[in-house]
């Protein structure tokens, strides 16, 4: 069963066109990433799949239903972390999470909430003293309340430290396991790697690349740079590599073998590659990938 | 039930900001007990004076307790995209708002009764010849102006300015109800101010005709209803 279907989806802001008819599927139980840089139109696109604005054109469809005209019945059956969005600062964590828990029809226990945000510890503390990291695990505690079908994370760990953030793709995989269908967005590669089976990646509004997560990544996947050493000619190293100011890059599925490659050939001419950097990719390089490819 | 949540959230919001408590509590308390209470004791009139500017701090009740604290907290709540995240609960917009317009009214009803009681004790005012006329009246001003500052919220456009835009409409609503004082206006202007929703309250209590009034309020109830229809913002402007 598809979750979440998006065809030709378009959306402006007041003329200007954020989403240019964007199109993909999400499985039922699956989670997909939405990757892109600043103002690619992820949020715009999260917001109109839950039911804040309308489609301006194409045709969006959750559980089956239009997030739109169908917002109530399908709020019971969705929960949202939203990039933005205030919370009551006087209250404290758990009168946050009480009040919200009044808010829907069938919520989880507020301890067992807040256990899933790692904020048992802070329930006594007024949300106005809470970091910005802590604030962002309430939103997540909040968006689980109502045991969602299909949840919406637009950038769910943005100002998290590492181990809140291993901890939230802990919780995340945990509801995709009991069958939560869950989209989110993030900056990070990595994140959208360790979380997503399938991906798409915006880019001004349109979607560049998009399939299954291994797939899409595997042809750009990683990349070895190291300072091309004095009279060898590009050519001649064993892997294709690009020159950039000096430095050569290998670009490669496997960047730890195609490492041992070029290492194995430098030595057998005792040759040193100074600089080396072995790293797997980021949205940067992807974008710098396909920009390449589409010229 | 979910309106009863978002009710119960109003009421305690409205009583847990302590800035906003001596704006929306104690002034217009003050004025409505205190202004009846200096007419009793510094002029001729006593008790008559005294009743009738009682009557006419209705008008500043209203439009403080209930359309001021309305269209603040409201503006403030939907620039702090706190209004967003209610959206993003399973509460419909009918219930975020009907809860908080009920809440804001029941809390507007509370301080006309407490202070027709307390200018009775202070300062000799009769209570009211028709407790329930009274109250019904009372009532249906409180939900009618904390709909209208529902509504208001729509023409202001930084939370910041709330108080700012608001108060023209307090001082009118006041001074139209005689709440200042008798302040002498043409006769044109006159009969366009009675057609305000505080000033009809105010003409009920004082003549206990409730035709006219009644039928005024429900045009405004309707106004306001329409305008939330058209334009209430859920989110801040961003242009
Ligand atoms: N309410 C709005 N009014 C005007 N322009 C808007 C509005 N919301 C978004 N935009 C514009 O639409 C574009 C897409 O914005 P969007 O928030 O969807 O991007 P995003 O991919 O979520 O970015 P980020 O990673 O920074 O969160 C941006 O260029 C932004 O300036
Ligand atoms: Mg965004």
């Amino acid at each position: 069963m598809t979750a979440i279907q998006v065809n030709g989806l378009t959306r402006s802001h007041q003329g200007f066109e954020a989403v240019k008819g964007i199109s993909f599927e999400v499985a039922e139980g699956e989670i997909f990433a939405l990757l892109g840089r600043n103002g690619a139109g992820k949020t715009t696109t999260v917001e109109v799949l839950a039911g804040f604005g309308r489609a301006d054109g194409g045709r969006v469809r959750v559980l089956g239903l239009d997030p739109h005209t169908d917002r109530a019945a399908l709020r019971r059956r969705t929960g949202i972390m939203l990039q933005e969005a205030g919370f009551f600062p006087d209250l404290t964590v758990a009168q946050t999470v009480d009040t919200w828990r009044d808010f829907t029809a069938a919520p989880r226990p507020r301890d067992e909430a807040l256990g899933l945000a790692g904020l048992t510890g802070r329930a006594a503390t007024k949300v106005r003293q809470l970091s910005g990291g802590e604030k962002r695990r309430l939103d997540l505690a909040l968006a689980l309340l109502g045991r969602p079908e299909v949840l919406f994370l637009d950038e769910p760990t943005t100002g998290m430290d590492p181990e809140a953030r291993s901890s939230t793709w802990d919780v995340v995989r945990g509801l995709a396991a009991q069958g939560t269908t869950i989209l989110l967005t993030t900056h990070y590669l990595e994140e959208a790697q360790r979380l997503a089976s399938t991906m798409a990646i915006m880019d001004e509004g349109e979607i560049v690349a998009s399939g299954g997560m291994a797939e899409t990544l595997a042809p750009r996947g990683g990349r070895v740079a190291f300072r091309l050493p004095a009279h060898v000619d590009p050519g001649d190293l064993p892997l294709p590599v690009t020159v950039e100011g000096g430095h050569a890059v290998c670009r490669a599925e496997d960047p730890d073998l195609a490492s041992q490659t070029l290492l194995t050939w430098a030595a057998e001419r005792g040759l040193r590659l100074a600089g080396l950097e072995v790293r797997t990719a980021t949205l940067e390089d992807l974008f710098l990938d396909l920009q390449r490819s589409a010229r | 039930m979910s309106l009863a949540a978002t009710y119960r959230l109003g009421t305690r919001l409205f009583w847990r900001d302590k800035a906003m408590l001596f704006a929306s509590v104690i002034t217009p308390v003050g004025l409505a007990v205190g202004m009846p209470l200096l007419m009793r004791h510094m002029t001729t009139g006593g008790v008559a004076a005294a009743t009738s500017i009682f009557h006419g701090t209705l008008a500043i009740l209203l439009s403080i307790t209930a359309f001021m604290n309305i269209a603040v907290a409201l503006t403030n709540r939907r620039d702090q995209l706190v209004l967003k995240r209610l959206r993003a609960s399973e509460l419909t917009d009918g219930q975020i708002l009907t809860g908080q317009i009920a809440s804001t009214a029941t809390q507007t009803l509370a301080m006309i009764v407490v202070c027709a009681v307390a200018v009775r004790l202070a300062a000799g005012v009769p209570l009211p010849a028709n407790p329930l006329a009274f109250l019904g009246v009372a009532a249906a001003g409180s939900a009618v102006l904390s709909l209208l500052g529902a509504a208001y919220t729509a023409a202001i456009p930084r939370a910041e300015l709330a108080g700012v835009y608001t108060m023209p409409v307090f001082l009118v609503c006041g001074v139209s109800a005689g709440a200042m004082g008798p302040i002498p206006l043409p006769s044109w202007l006159r009969e366009v101010l009675d057609l305000l929703p505080t000033t009809a309250v105010v003409d009920a209590v004082k003549t206990g005709d409730l035709a006219g009034p009644v039928l005024i309020l429900t045009s405004w109830a309707m106004a306001g209803l329409v305008a939330i229809k058209l334009w209430f913002r859920w989110e801040p402007r961003r242009s």
